[in-house]
C-alpha cells in the first residue's frame, strides 16, 4: 500500500510568448520561488526534484544541468523526464511515486517550456518515425485540424459549438492573471470570423506557444499536515501510453477505437468506486490543444455519454459557474507552455480544492478534481485530487 | 550610474543535419518504393492485420510479425481532408512554408489508413469519398524517400 501524498506547494509563472526578460533557468526559478513561498518552506527542505521539458522544443541539451544553481538543484537527487505533452503529468507522477514509495517526504516537481527560443512544429514533427512523415506533417496543428473533422462527423458537433468552448476558455483566462492570452472576447461570432489555419480549424480553435513554468512540491502524510494548513490529497493517477503509430494517422480516423483516455479514467474511475462522474466529482482540468477537442474529451472521459460533448457546453454545464466546471483557469487553449502544462493542470484543480484560485474559482464547492495530460500520439496521464482522506 | 539591464537575444542559425537508419522492416518499404513504385506493409500471423509503417513487433498481439509482406492496393477512397491556409514553418528547412498539396486520410482499398497529399489543389473539387491514386515519381533516381516517392494522390474516375 502506497503512503498518502498532498501538494502543499504551487506556483507558477505568467505565461506569455515572449520572454525576453529571462533566460530558462531564470524563468523556472521564477515558479519554484513561488512554490517555495506559497509552502512555507525553503529549498533546503526539498529532498529530490524532478523535471519536465521538451528539451528539442529549445534546443538546450540537459536543461536541468543548466539550471541546477539557479534552482537549487544542486547536491539533491533527481531527474529530468520526456514524454512529449504528458511531459507534465510525467514529472508529476514521478515526484508522487518518490513520495509514495517512502524514500522521500518531500519531492518538486518542475515543468517548464520556454518556446521562444526554438520551433516547435519542427520538433513535433521529427518525433514521427524520423524519415516516415518528413514533410507530410502539419505539427500539432494539422493533426487536430483532422481531429475537428473527425469529431463533426461522430458527434454532429457544429462550429458554434466549438467557439462556445473558446469562448467559455477566454471567460477563465480573463479572471487568471497568468493565463496567456486573455483575449476579452465577446461572441462566438469572433471565433467564427478568426482565420483558418489548417482547415477546419481557425486560429481562434488552437492553442497559443507559450513560456512559462509550474511547480509543485509533494510531501507525505506526516509532513503535509505540518507543512501546509490546506494539503491537498493526490490520491491515485493512471498513464496509459498505447497508441501505435500507423501509416501517419493519428489515433483512429473513426472515432471507434478504444483511447487512452478511456483506459486511463476507466481504471481511476473503478478503483475509486466512481460510476456517475459528474455527481462524484466536483471539476475538471483537462488538456484540451483545441476547442473541439475538449468536446471529445468530455466523452472520451466519461463526463458524458459519446456522441454528447457538445451538449455539455450548450448547457453550460462545464462553465466556472455550471454543475460540472472544466478549465476554469482558462486550459491550455490559452495557454501552453507545453512541459509546464500537464502541470498546470494539475496545480489549476488543487487551487480550486484548497478554494484559492481566486477570481476564476468556480461557483460550486470543489472537494474533488481531477486533471489529465494528453500527448501525442494520443497519450494520456491522469489525475484524481481530495479536500479530503 | 547604473544602467538599466538590456535584454539580448542570440540566434543560433547553424543547421544540425541528422542521418537516420530505416532498419530491416523500414528499408524493405524504402527499397520496394525506389525499385518497384509498390507500397508494402507487414502481416501480423495473430490477427493479420497489415502495418504500415512495418513493424517487427504487432503493437496489438505483441507477438513477433515475421516476414510476411503484404503489397498495398494504390487506390482508395478519401476519408477526410484538410488544407494548410496559414504558412507553417518548414520544420525541415527553416523557412516559411505553405504547402500547397491538402492532406488526406486515405482507406485504402484493403481497409488500412494511409496520410498523404492530394493533388487536387481546388478546394471546391475535394470532397470526402472521392476515389484517388498514387503518383509517384518516374524518375528512379529521384527515388529513395520511402514513402515520399509517392508525389501525391490523383482523382480517378470509375
Amino acid at each position: 500500500m502506497a503512503n498518502r501524498v498532498a501538494i502543499v506547494g504551487i506556483g507558477q509563472t505568467h505565461h506569455t510568448s515572449q520572454r525576453n526578460d529571462v533566460n530558462q533557468p531564470e524563468m523556472v526559478g521564477e515558479a519554484v520561488r513561488a512554490a517555495l513561498a506559497d509552502a512555507n518552506l525553503s529549498i533546503k527542505d526539498i529532498e529530490s526534484m524532478f523535471f519536465g521539458n521538451m528539451e528539442t522544443f529549445e534546443g538546450i541539451f540537459l536543461p536541468d544541468h543548466g539550471m541546477a544553481a539557479e534552482v537549487g538543484a544542486i547536491g539533491k537527487p533527481g531527474f529530468k523526464v520526456n514524454t512529449g505533452g504528458t511531459t507534465g503529468g510525467s514529472v508529476v507522477v514521478e515526484a508522487f511515486s518518490m513520495v509514495a514509495s517512502g524514500l522521500f517526504d518531500v519531492a518538486m516537481a518542475i515543468g517548464f517550456e520556454k518556446q521562444d527560443c526554438g520551433d516547435t512544429t519542427a520538433a513535433i514533427t521529427a518525433a514521427a518515425v524520423p524519415n516516415w512523415a518528413k514533410g507530410a506533417a502539419t505539427g500539432a496543428i494539422g493533426e487536430f485540424a483532422k481531429q475537428a473533422l473527425a469529431y463533426m462527423k461522430t458527434s454532429g458537433a457544429k462550429e458554434e459549438h466549438a467557439a462556445m468552448v473558446r469562448l467559455k476558455a477566454d471567460k477563465g483566462a480573463c479572471r487568471n492573471e497568468n493565463a496567456h492570452l486573455r483575449l476579452g472576447l465577446k461572441s462566438i461570432d469572433e471565433v467564427m470570423q478568426s482565420p483558418y489555419l489548417v482547415w477546419p480549424l481557425r486560429l481562434m480553435d488552437f492553442c497559443p506557444q507559450s513560456c512559462g513554468a509550474c511547480v509543485l512540491i509533494l510531501a507525505s502524510e506526516k509532513k503535509a499536515r505540518k507543512i501546509h494548513k490546506k494539503p491537498v490529497w493526490l490520491v491515485d493517477y493512471e498513464v496509459v501510453h498505447q497508441e501505435p503509430f500507423r501509416a501517419g494517422v493519428f489515433g483512429d480516423p473513426t472515432g471507434e477505437e478504444t483511447y487512452t483516455q478511456h483506459v486511463a479514467c476507466e481504471k481511476i474511475y473503478k478503483r475509486n468506486n466512481i460510476t456517475d462522474v459528474r455527481k462524484q466529482v466536483d471539476l475538471a482540468e483537462i488538456y484540451e490543444p483545441s476547442n473541439w477537442e475538449e468536446m471529445n474529451l468530455y466523452e472520451h472521459l466519461h463526463f458524458c455519454g459519446d456522441g454528447e460533448g457538445w451538449k455539455l457546453i450548450e448547457k453550460g454545464i462545464t462553465e466556472i459557474e455550471g454543475e460540472f466546471p472544466v478549465n476554469c483557469s482558462g486550459g491550455v487553449i490559452a495557454t501552453n507552455p507545453i512541459g509546464a502544462t500537464p502541470v498546470i493542470r494539475v496545480a489549476e484543480a488543487a487551487l480550486q480544492v484548497r478554494g484559492d484560485a481566486g477570481e476564476h474559482q468556480a461557483t460550486r464547492d470543489v472537494k474533488t478534481a481531477i486533471a489529465t495530460a494528453l500527448g501525442g500520439p494520443n497519450w494520456t496521464a491522469m489525475f484524481l485530487l481530495k479536500r479530503s482522506v | 550610474m547604473a544602467k538599466e539591464p538590456e535584454y539580448i537575444r542570440i540566434a543560433y542559425k547553424a543547421p544540425r543535419p541528422y542521418d537516420w537508419s530505416t532498419g530491416k522492416y523500414l528499408g524493405k518499404v524504402y527499397a520496394e518504393a525506389k525499385e518497384n513504385k509498390k507500397l508494402v506493409g507487414n502481416r501480423c500471423p495473430k490477427c493479420q492485420y497489415i502495418w504500415l509503417p512495418p513493424t517487427p513487433v504487432c503493437p496489438k498481439c505483441k507477438v513477433d510479425m515475421g516476414w510476411d509482406w503484404a503489397e498495398l492496393p494504390q487506390t482508395g477512397t478519401v476519408y477526410q481532408y484538410t488544407y494548410l491556409v496559414y504558412p507553417l514553418w518548414d520544420p525541415h528547412y527553416g523557412e516559411k512554408w505553405a504547402n500547397p498539396y491538402p492532406s488526406a486520410t486515405i482507406l485504402l482499398d484493403n481497409g488500412t489508413f494511409y496520410r498523404h497529399f492530394l493533388e487536387e489543389k481546388d478546394r471546391e473539387k475535394l470532397k470526402e469519398g472521392m476515389r484517388v491514386q498514387a503518383v509517384w515519381k518516374e524518375d528512379y533516381n529521384e527515388r529513395g524517400q520511402g514513402v515520399q516517392d509517392i508525389l501525391y494522390f490523383r482523382t480517378i474516375e470509375e
